[in-house]
């Protein structure tokens, strides 16, 4: 197998500017952004606070969907053949917060000392926290963060995560909440690992941002999909999940997305027994500051103006941090964008 | 020199938009695969499949489609009138107009690229590794290796003919 050809606008190295570019993230967007400006000629390194880079598509995304390998022999042909440095185990932080996944970083380091050692920063630090939801008995023990499960499935078959952290699926009940790109991949590796998986949605498979084409597959797979239902609390045993008080819903008149908002039906309360339970109803940005430094919006997400570049000059953003949760084609198609201007800028011509 | 065979298997791809995005950005803004979402939400790139029996080549009335030393489908813009031809006959309406340079214009497997001795843009980024270029032995072999190892129970591994055949329509035309 040969690798993601993160460098593809290029053969090998041109000659070098002597520019120095630190990327911080190295997911699909970081990683398409340091191919394009090693082509240029810049001279990059990739902070990234993971054991081994390639982000969201490395760590989280199952297997069968996107091969370890072709991410690996692609991160590697661009320290071999391009000269580019990571840093591993290294979490970028101006000021303090606790995201998924910082049980693997060893080292901190300040987003300022980044920007004073180098003639430009990109930030491709993508969604790295879990929505919560806020409901009563959200905290019980045998709730999981969809991250945390797949990391700890991921994790373990690449060798960073203990047996004994990867929970014992089989033949229990796991119930997941949402119903997009995250929901299916934890049902995906629940039902893989022999557990009797039940996704619940408050609106029906049409608005499913999934889409029927997966859900359809997860149903013949034994998935079960229970439509038009909302979570109101969550029922506990001796600290531990025991079932899930549902409401049914119905639709209403379209949101601002364009889809039928779902309207909870009074009354419609109803339980249904689980041993574990996911919340995958969503993802948030994860800038390396928090609430000061460079400007972020309502939703987390980092400001950019239409250079890619942040509140503070010299350093860009580009990725789920920029957007919020989107795809690897829209990540790379951002990174790319964005290292144009780095590129650009670093010539003067911005 | 031996036809290289540019393969999108989808029963691999994941539809990310990768290749759509890489594709776009080498050819300024004018995506040559391009992603068609289906009613149920199944995300499908769709390029020129550089067909064996090309229908284009046949109807086109100027010669301007030629099949490459590669084996790309290509057009020669310059003697290109703009007839819309080839897109009547494409089964699947891959070749389109470009105001741009005001000639039809298509998927020619990254020829610029192919050149440099680099390879189709969508394929090396592709992070499924669902779109595969070569000889066709080599693209039959990933193709099925993949599958073998990843691909649910009930899907099997694809003959030659099959493989062939899902790549190139053989459309006749006349
Ligand atoms: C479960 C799941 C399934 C998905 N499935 C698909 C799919 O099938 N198809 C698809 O197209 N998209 C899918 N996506 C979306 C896709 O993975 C993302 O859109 C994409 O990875 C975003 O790329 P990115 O480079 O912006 O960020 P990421 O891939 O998230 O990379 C960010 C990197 O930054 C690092 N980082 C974060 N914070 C810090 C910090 N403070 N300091 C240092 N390093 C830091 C992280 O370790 C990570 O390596 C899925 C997402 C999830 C969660
Ligand atoms: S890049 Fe690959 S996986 Fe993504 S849409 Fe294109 S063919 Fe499918
Ligand atoms: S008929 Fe369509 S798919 Fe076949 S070679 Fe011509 S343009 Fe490509």
């Amino acid at each position: 197998m040969k690798g993601m050809k993160f460098s593809f606008l290029c053969k090998k190295k041109p000659q070098p500017t002597g520019k120095r570019i630190a990327i911080v993230g190295a997911g699909p967007a970081g990683l398409t952004a340091a191919g394009y400006l090693v082509c240029k000629g810049h001279d990059v390194d990739i902070y990234d606070k993971m054991p081994e880079p390639g982000g969201l598509m490395l760590f989280v995304i199952p297997e069968f969907r996107i091969p370890v390998e072709r991410i690996r022999f692609g991160a590697k042909e661009l320290e071999e053949e391009f000269e580019v440095t990571y840093y591993p185990r290294t979490k970028v932080m101006e000021g303090e917060r606790e995201d998924e996944g910082d049980e693997f970083y060893e080292r901190k380091i300040r987003l300022s000392e980044l920007k004073e050692k180098y003639d430009a920063v990109l930030i491709a630090t993508g969604i790295w926290n879990v929505r919560k939801i806020g409901i009563p008995g959200d905290d019980l023990e045998g709730i999981l963060s969809p991250l945390e499960l797949l990391f700890w499935i991921k994790g373990h078959k690449l060798g960073y995560v203990p047996e004994e952290k990867v929970p014992d699926l089989a033949g229990k009940k796991v119930g997941i909440i949402g119903a997009g790109l995250t929901a299916v991949d934890v049902a995906f590796e629940c039902n893989r690992l022999g557990a009797d998986v039940e996704i619940f949605y408050r609106r029906t498979i049409r608005e499913a941002p999934a889409g029927a084409y997966e859900i359809n597959i997860l149903r013949n797979r034994g998935v079960k999909w229970f439509e038009l239902v909302t979570p109101k609390s969550v029922i506990g045993e001796n600290g531990r999940v025991k079932a899930i008080e549902l409401l049914r819903t119905r639709l209403g008149e379209p949101d601002a997305t364009g889809r039928r908002r779902p309207i909870p039906i009074p009354g419609s309360e109803f339980q249904v027994p689980v041993d574990y339970l996911v919340f995958a109803i969503g993802m948030v940005s994860t800038p390396p500051v928090n609430g000061t430094y460079l400007a972020t919006d309502r939703r987390g997400r980092l400001v950019v103006d239409e250079r890619h570049m942040t509140s503070v000059e010299g350093i860009f953003a580009a990725g789920d941090v920029a957007n919020g949760p989107t795809k690897v084609g829209r990540a790379i198609k951002d990174g790319l964008y964005t290292a144009v201007s780095i590129d650009k800028w670093l010539r003067g011509e911005l | 020199m031996e036809r290289k065979y540019l393969y999108v298997d989808y029963l691999t791809c994941i539809g990310c938009e990768t290749c759509q995005t890489v594709c776009d950005f080498i050819h300024n803004g004018n995506p040559y695969i391009r992603i068609y979402v289906t009613e149920n939400k199944q995300y499908v790139p769709i390029n020129c499949k550089h067909c064996d029996d090309a229908p284009c080549i046949k109807v086109c009335p100027t010669h301007a489609i030629y099949r490459d030393e590669d084996g790309a489908v290509r057009i020669a813009e310059n003697k290109c009138i703009g007839c819309l031809a080839c897109l009547q006959v494409c089964p699947y309406g891959v070749p389109f107009y470009s105001l741009k340079v005001k000639a039809i214009t298509k998927c020619d497997m990254c020829a610029e690229r192919r050149e440099e001795g680099l390879e189709p843009a969508c394929a090396e980024m592709c992070p499924a590794e669902a779109i595969q270029y070569g000889p066709l032995e080599m693209v039959l072999e990933l193709v099925n290796e993949r599958r073998a190892k990843n691909i649910p129970e009930h899907q099997r591994e694809l003959t030659e003919e099959e493989l062939r055949k899902s790549i190139s329509s053989g459309y006749k035309v006349f």
